[in-house]
């Protein structure tokens, strides 16, 4: 029988993944990548916590987080191609200024 | 019939959420994602929660990682851009930052004994039922992230223009 503890085992198991992805990784990409997989993570036990509580409002949480997470990803996109454009590197260390 | 397919997916999810983390090549941390995407859709549907399930692989599968992809084609990245993008920071403190984590959440979900228990609801997240709460209880949000979005495109094209006119401007200073 699965219960919420084995979604919630999974869930943070692919939380820690992505958490080390962040801070290990120096490409500005693999950090987005790597952001995305932590809030596939949370998006998991809050499907599992709507499931196993019989509330709907974890689905919609979802739903709402996907959206944000969709606007983040072009923002993050777009700074990433500018970056290039400007440094011609995607590396994170090489952004050092706040205004250029 | 359940607990197999939910440990061949949850199998699949890490397996590919590792790929994401450690592959050489930024495309396939791409389509490693994808796969990573796709498995936790189909727990989603094993949660019977079919609307989000649907919305994750369309917007995530569909949108996001084709955007992703375009991006790491369009960039062109040089062997040089791709060597530096290989390298490793904090190696060491970010893997025992990881286990840290996974051992505060394993000791978080067995302390957590309701977990264990807990029997499943018999909801279902249908586009009928998810459709009628959006658009009463959460219909001020679900407007909301309009302008949310109205706000990304705008700071996307203020982005892309800034990089267009500086663009000239270093050809002919």
């Amino acid at each position: 029988m699965i219960t919420l503890g084995n979604y919630l085992a999974l869930s943070g198991i692919i939380f820690s993944l992505g958490l080390v992805g962040v801070m290990t990784s120096r490409n500005v990409l693999k950090v987005l990548l790597s952001l995305e997989l932590l809030l596939a993570a949370s998006n998991l036990s809050f499907v599992a916590f709507s499931k196993f509580n019989g509330d709907y409002a974890g689905q919609l949480i979802v739903f709402f987080v996907i959206l944000v997470a969709a606007a983040e990803v072009a923002i993050g996109l777009a700074i990433i191609v500018v970056m290039y454009r400007r440094l011609s590197t995607i590396q994170a260390d090489e952004l050092r200024t706040m205004k250029w | 019939m359940s607990p197999y397919f939910f440990y061949f997916f949850a199998v699949i999810l890490i397996l590919a959420s590792a790929a994401v983390v450690w592959a050489r090549n930024p495309l396939y941390n791409v389509l490693a994602l994808v796969v990573a995407i796709f498995s936790l859709s189909c727990l989603f549907v094993l949660l019977e929660a079919f609307f989000v399930g649907m919305i994750l692989l369309l917007v995530y599968a569909g949108a996001v990682l084709v955007f992703f992809l375009f991006v790491v084609m369009c960039l062109n990245l040089n062997t040089i851009a791709l060597d530096q993008a290989q390298q490793t920071r904090f190696r060491l403190w970010g893997i025992a930052v990881g286990l840290m984590f996974v051992a505060s959440f394993g000791l978080a979900t067995k302390s957590f004994i309701k977990a264990q228990t807990m029997d499943p609801s018999s909801i279902r997240g249908t586009i009928e039922t998810i459709g009628k709460i959006l658009f009463t209880d959460y219909l001020l949000p679900f407007e909301l992230t309009s302008l949310l979005l109205l706000i990304a495109i705008f700071g996307i094209v203020s982005l892309a223009q800034g990089a267009l006119s500086t663009g000239k401007g270093a050809e002919n200073p």
